[in-house]
């Protein structure tokens, strides 16, 4: 068994046990399968934790892209905690883009969620650059329900040598989460992901710079994938749900289908007899 | 989440975390998982010796519908029938069967014989509950089974039913299991009736979206005759199963219309989408006041 089919079978596992211990899995995944340690740690997702930048008091996010060692990068003081003498830093003209994509993400955040935290991060590619746009809302729990919202948008820069155009990829999963525990329909905890890929290209200027291409991306597909939860969350799981029991006895549902069934064959029956005569 | 790869896993550890994740695949998802697992943990003597009690706890776990030899009636697969040596009894027909887990099939059938005390009580029971359960679980299994001791009888009604359509992605199984103790000789005194309806919806294309729910309730019981009683937990049962599914439609609409909106927007506040480039030169006019 290769760890490529191996890392095939601990993904599917992922997509399959429930998400709402995703943390718990995977770290007993990792302990089964060590060797797969790194690929699960960058392909799988999990809900986003906030720390405090101790420097200027602002709330980021820790995912696998910020990491080195046991240390995460803030984007707002570009500091490592617990500080980190020789952890990966962007390149100077990176890191100008990410203090820049950081600003406009936060104004694009709190248009879109009134609240929350967001942090961006980019690193270096031979050809590019390549970065991740993360968004943390928690709700405030009113009508007695939980609710969380985590985005993860990687995004891959491919700038073409004339400097004028760049190949952009997207791939973006939303974690929502719902949670709800009531004397009249005890635990109900309704969550998970979705992901979706996108690509494009666009030219790049100083009236068109990256950040308006990869945030015009971004907000497309989180309008998208928005509808897609409201789909699935609200419509189709609902739906599963309401199939599995019907609230009224089935009765007049079955006397109507039996009516109609005995209609079909007596109409099947007269073609029939037609078919007859006519042979 | 460093991890010390130079400390491997003990073989109990390892079947501790395999263990766990087969009892936690989802409806209709067994086979998937324990593939998966097998193939990860890429030692299948350990696995089958330490592990393949799981198998048949699974099946019981999720009350599993199978076809019962020269019945009309399925009955299920739970604790409440299990015999010893993998094997399970149906009250209906009255036999007694080997199930194998990882075929799903049943075998080497034989006569069982009911508990005389109980018998009459059960299949009072289980002819209110079958038609109960076929007027709101289409293609529901029920299942009663029975006990007694030093005359007083216990009543274990059991309901699953489930949609699996892997090739859309999606699987969904209801569950739910009432337990009552009575004792015929005391007539006019109450029983407890405790029950546990679970409820999980897997959905998976592109994603992994789960419903994972559960309610237990407790109720009262009127002890009657044979037919009063039995008719009274069927109509308690029917009560309680309805305010249930009554409580998760009602979370589904909080949930959408409030905690949903709440947590982001379908749009800005000024109704539409945002202008990057307005928002760039925004910030770049900000910060040349500043310098």
């Amino acid at each position: 068994m290769t760890s490529d089919q191996q890392l095939d079978h601990a993904l599917d596992l992922m997509r399959r046990l429930p998400p709402q211990q995703i943390e718990k899995n995977l770290s007993d995944l990792i302990d089964l399968v060590p060797n797969l340690c790194e690929d699960l740690l960058s392909s799988v997702d999990q809900p986003l934790k906030i720390a405090r930048d101790r420097e200027n008091g602002k709330d980021y996010l820790l995912c696998d892209y910020n990491r080195d060692g046991d240390s995460y990068r803030s984007p707002w003081s570009n500091k490592y905690d617990p500080p980190l003498e020789d952890g990966a830093m962007p390149s100077e003209r990176l890191r100008s883009l990410e203090i820049d994509a950081n600003q406009a993400f936060d104004q694009y955040r709190e248009m879109y969620f009134e609240g929350g935290v967001s942090s961006v991060y980019l690193w270096d590619l031979e050809h590019g650059f390549a970065g991740v746009i993360l968004i943390k809302k928690v709700g405030d729990g009113s009508r007695k329900i939980k609710g969380c919202w985590d985005s993860i948008h990687v995004i891959e820069v491919q700038e073409k040598s004339s400097g004028r155009n760049a190949h952009y990829k997207l791939t973006s999963t939303v974690m929502l989460w719902l949670q709800t525990n009531k004397p009249g329909s005890g635990t109900m905890n309704l969550g998970g992901s979705l992901t979706r890929q996108t690509t494009q290209d666009a030219s790049v200027s100083s009236d068109n710079p990256h950040i308006v291409n990869i945030g015009r991306m971004v907000e497309d597909m989180e309008n998208k994938i928005r509808n897609t939860l409201n789909e699935i969350y609200f419509g189709k799981t609902n739906k599963i749900v309401a199939d599995l029991r019907s609230v009224n006895a089935r009765n007049v549902d079955q006397k109507q289908q039996e009516a109609f069934q005995s209609e079909l064959a007596t109409v099947m029956q007269k073609r029939q007899n037609k078919g007859d005569i006519s042979n | 989440m460093a991890v010390d790869q130079d400390v491997a896993l003990s073989d109990q550890q390892k079947v501790r975390i395999v263990t766990d994740f087969i009892l936690h695949a989802p409806p209709g998802e067994f086979k998937e998982v324990l593939n998966d697992v097998r193939l990860l943990l890429n030692n299948d003597a350990l696995l089958r010796e330490q592990a393949s009690g799981v198998f048949a706890q699974y099946f019981k776990d999720q009350l599993t519908p199978v076809k019962v030899e020269g019945s009309k009636y399925p009955t299920l697969i739970s604790e409440y029938n299990e015999l010893s040596g993998g094997r399970f009894y149906d009250p209906r027909s009255q036999q007694c069967f080997k199930y194998d887990p990882l075929k799903e099939e049943t075998s080497d059938y034989s006569i069982w014989t009911p508990d005389p005390v109980s018998e009459s009580w059960r299949s009072a029971l289980e002819c209110k509950w079958t038609t109960y359960c076929g007027e709101h679980f289409e293609k529901g299994v029920p299942a009663v089974f029975a006990t007694s001791q030093r005359g007083s009888i216990t009543l274990i009604a059991c309901i699953e039913h489930h949609q699996f359509q892997p090739k859309n992605f999606w699987n969904g199984r209801w569950r739910s299991e009432w337990t009552v103790t009575i004792n015929p000789e005391k007539t006019n005194s109450s029983s407890e009736l405790k029950g546990t309806i679970k409820v999980q919806v897997h959905y998976y294309e592109d994603g992994n979206v789960q419903l994972v729910s559960s309610k237990e309730i407790k109720e009262s019981i009127n002890v009657m005759d044979e037919d009063q009683t039995t008719k009274e937990i069927v109509q308690k049962i029917s009560e309680a199963e309805k305010e249930y599914q009554v409580a998760i439609a009602d979370n589904y609409l909080s949930m959408s219309e409030t905690t949903f909106k709440a947590l982001r927007r379908q749009l800005p506040i000024t109704k539409q989408k945002i202008d990057w480039n307005h928002l760039m030169s925004y910030k770049i006019a900000s910060e040349l006041k500043q310098h």
